[in-house]
């Protein structure tokens, strides 16, 4: 667990240090998309689904699942161990914690251990063995097969690229279009490669994308959650490092891939939704909070760089003829050139540009303020998606701990646990009893409650009070009758309620049917 | 209810026809071993009632009529020289040896005399010359006095109201009570049918079961968060006094007792808030036309009830309109 956070924190670093770095629009979608990703699987167990009692579902559920890759046929699901069981498939934690055996359960072929099927698979006549069990053989094998030819076919195109020498030359072609495209919009300079003029760069474009192909692949095989995380980092790098940004929509669209494949298999309709809303989400946090680059801002500082260079070129005296048309600050320059002192006079001049470059880049700090706003805001977007989420599990929690109280060995405890559910139940959906004792409620119940249901609620209030204030041993009996009319509550509720209550009722208070 | 309260009910209602309702209470407060305030115009049966219990609950009953002119002493009783023996002899008062005094008319008296029910009230002993003499047990004063502001009367000191457990009204019978009463006094006198039910023997044996009646602290908690709220009340001069709080108490116990249970709810308190408390807060001048019924009307509904503390205790329950 801790390995995981720490891992998570560094990643966290190293994005705010990019983002710090290198500053356009396309990179900062990757870098958050990327963030974010590690979440995403998480978000189909954070939704609450009233079949799965929280009981089962261990407290990792909330966990990142960052750099671990489940195993493949794993759905999830835990049950109660039945004789046949694998040992290894026990889930040790939660039996400890429930006192009863519990294994996790297998997507298909379940108890069947999977050395053992391909041989047998082999003996016998097709058609004895249960199809599932045999498909789970054929798959396990075929992929492990698919996954060693594609291993292979990558790292032939690699070879092919650093090697052949067509290759060789069209990658280097390639990397020379990536310079001049780099150049064009940014104010580096990179060394070219000596390429023979006309030499196409189709052979290294198809071989990339094919390797490229090749390693989507796996990962559609394997699902393979680091390597998909890998290629995001890839991609950043390339954008970074070249300074050349993906369109905005590019790089969400590469971000819904791989968070389709960050999921886990098989999929299911909830994980789709969960991953639609995160990139729904990315998409208009990005929109919302990181604008482009100031185009004004980036002028300035190119117009002052040019200067600069300018002023560097005359002090060591190596003055290229002005071309026509210079700006004001030249003549202003070359008017101080002919008054003599040609050292001090450029001297000074240079150290008044660099104070106003300086005024223009703003002062140091203002770097640090936006780390740590970064550091903030990265933070915040990563919790602010899941909130309602953890609200939602702690509620569950909760009405779990409620839910044990009722069958508590003290009777009288039990029923107070029991009436206080009915009670809350009831003001859910009808106005409250304000600060009416709960005996006298019994004449306010909302009017579509079934038949004689006051009676009830007005007998299980009367035991209410009794166990709330003596000192009776309470029988069981009437226990029994509390949790009857928690029962017929909680139908009856759900039967009047509408949408909104019902929504309400379910994923708030906790209810089930 | 237990049989013999019902047996004591229907023999007092041979009497008092159509006032079940006030008999219960007063019952309650004989129960909870606590004095009775009756505030009622003349002529209600007030007396007839304390008579009929007094006979029906087999408690020796002696009346005392209170005018300006009725002293301590006659009450208390008072040491007279005997010459024979040459030194002071006791001369029992109105209050020894009896269990039911019906003090009528008490706000008709001099405050004096007010003042020597005070001890024998809360103590239920006399003190006369620094002799203690104790009073019969169980020991019960059920006192009437007419509304305030009619002519010659004057208003009990609050320290004498506080003693009273409770203060009640009888009220006019209704259309049908009436006519029965009419009726059942042609030419013979019901109080004669009145038979003894319930000893005094019995009523303290009563009593003490009623002190065992269980009080959880989440009731104790409404009675102290009641008292409290009522000295903080805004329209309130001089709100619930701790003994006050002892008697809601008490009285709730007894209410439960007669109700046939053994341990107090919120309701309890809830329905001898208003009896035992409405003669026990002065409200200010300011407070105008507020009565007294309303401002603890006002304290129970806002006074969150155990019921909901109990059970919310901490927590928001998101109490909706729909």
């Amino acid at each position: 667990m801790l390995k995981r956070w720490i891992g998570f924190g560094v990643w966290l670093l190293f994005a705010a240090c990019l983002y710090f770095f290198e500053n356009n629009t396309g990179t900062r979608v990757v870098l958050l998309c990327s963030l974010l990703l590690p979440f995403v699987p998480v978000l189909r167990k954070a939704f609450f689904s009233p079949d799965e009692t929280p009981e089962d579902e261990p407290r990792e559920s909330l966990t990142v699942r960052m750099f671990t890759r489940p195993e493949p046929e794993e759905t999830g699901e835990i049950r109660r161990y039945v004789p046949g069981d694998p040992v290894r498939r026990i889930h040790w934690k939660l039996s400890a914690k429930k006192d009863d055996l519990l294994v996790r359960e297998t997507a298909a072929g379940e108890g069947v251990a999977p050395g053992v099927i391909p041989s047998a698979a082999k003996d016998l006549p097709s058609g004895v063995i249960p199809s599932a069990a045999k498909d789970l053989s054929v798959n396990s094998l075929q992929k492990k097969r698919i996954t060693a030819v594609l291993v292979a076919g990558i790292i032939f195109c690699v070879l092919l690229l650093l090697f052949l020498p067509a290759a060789a030359q069209s990658m280097q072609g390639l990397l020379n279009r990536v310079f001049s495209a780099s150049e064009a919009v940014n104010s580096y300079r990179y060394p070219r490669f000596a390429v023979p003029e006309g030499q196409s760069v189709l052979p290294a474009a198809l071989l990339l994308l094919c390797a490229f192909a090749l390693l989507l692949g796996i990962m559609a095989v394997r699902g393979s959650r680091p390597m998909a995380l890998g290629i995001m980092a890839a991609c950043v790098l390339f954008q970074v490092y070249f300074g050349l940004a993906f369109p905005s929509w590019v790089n969400i669209l590469l971000c819904a891939l791989f968070a389709g494949w960050m999921l886990r298999r098989p999929v299911r309709r909830k994980d789709l939704a969960a991953c639609g809303v995160f990139l729904l989400l990315v998409t208009l946090l990005t929109a919302v909070f990181l604008p482009g680059v100031h185009a004004d801002t980036e002028a300035a500082s190119e117009k002052v760089r040019d200067r600069l260079t300018q002023m560097a070129q005359q002090i060591t005296g190596t003055v290229p003829e002005t071309p026509a048309g210079e700006t004001e600050t030249r003549h202003i320059h070359t008017r101080s050139l002919e008054n003599g002192d040609r050292e001090a006079e450029t001297e000074q001049e240079f150290r008044l540009v660099t104070v106003e470059e300086e005024q223009i880049s703003m002062p140091h700090w203002v770097n640090w303020v936006k780390m740590i706003l970064l550091l903030l805001l990265s933070v915040l977007l990563v919790v602010l998606p899941f909130t309602p989420f953890l609200l939602l599990n702690a509620r569950k929690k909760k009405a779990w701990e409620i839910r044990k109280a009722f069958s508590s060995e003290d009777v009288s405890e039990g029923i107070r646990a029991i009436f206080r559910q009915v009670v809350l139940w009831l003001e859910a959906v009808c106005p409250g009893s304000g600060n009416h004792l709960f005996r006298e409620w019994a004449g306010m119940l909302p009017k579509d409650m079934p038949e004689g249901y006051a009676d009830r609620f007005a007998r299980c209030a009367a035991d209410f009070e009794e166990a709330a204030y003596s000192n009776h041993p309470m029988p069981e009996e009437k226990r029994r009758n509390a949790l009857e009319l928690l029962k017929e509550t909680e139908t009856a509720l759900w039967n009047i309620s509408n949408r909104k209550q019902r929504f309400y009722l379910k994923y708030w208070m906790c209810l089930r049917e | 209810m237990r049989e013999q309260l019902e047996n004591v009910l229907a023999e007092v209602e041979k009497v008092i026809t159509g006032k079940r309702e006030v008999i219960e209470k007063i019952l309650t407060a004989m129960l909870a071993d606590g004095h009775i305030l009756l505030d009622d115009v003349p002529g209600v049966g007030k007396t007839t009632l304390a008579l009929a219990l007094s006979r029906v609950v087999g408690l020796s009953f002696r009346r005392v009529q209170f005018t300006p002119d009725v002293l301590p002493s006659d009450l208390t009783g008072f040491s007279m020289y005997n010459r024979e023996s040459g030194n002071f002899v006791y001369q029992p008062g109105a209050l020894n040896g009896v269990n039911l005094l019906l003090a009528d008319e008490i706000n008709r008296a001099a405050s004096k005399t007010q003042s020597a029910l005070l001890e024998a009230m809360e103590e239920r002993q006399v003190t006369v010359d620094g002799q203690t003499y104790d009073l019969k047990s169980p020991f019960l004063v059920i006192a009437t006095e007419n509304n305030v502001g009619t002519a010659g009367t004057q208003f009990l000191p609050y320290a004498q109201m506080d003693r009273f457990l409770v203060r009640l009204s009888l009220g006019y019978p209704d259309y049908e009570a009436q006519m029965e009463m009419l009726r059942n006094r042609q030419g013979r006198n019901p109080m004669d049918e009145v038979r003894c039910v319930l000893t005094g023997n019995e009523l303290k044996e009563l009593q003490r079961e009623v002190r065992s009646v269980t009080v959880k602290d989440a009731i104790l908690d409404y009675i102290t968060r009641l008292t409290m709220a009522s000295r903080e009340h805004e329209a309130v001069e001089v709100g619930i006094s701790p003994r006050g709080a002892l008697f809601i108490d008490r009285m709730a116990k007894a209410k439960a007792f007669v109700e046939g249970r053994d341990y107090v709810t919120g309701a309890d308190i809830q329905a001898v808030f208003g009896d035992v408390c409405a003669h026990r807060v002065l409200l200010k001048e300011s407070a105008g036309e507020t009565s007294v019924i309303r401002v603890l009307e006002d304290l129970l509904k806002k006074t969150e009830n155990p019921d909901r503390r109990g059970l919310f205790a901490g927590m928001k329950t998101g109490l909706k309109k729909c």
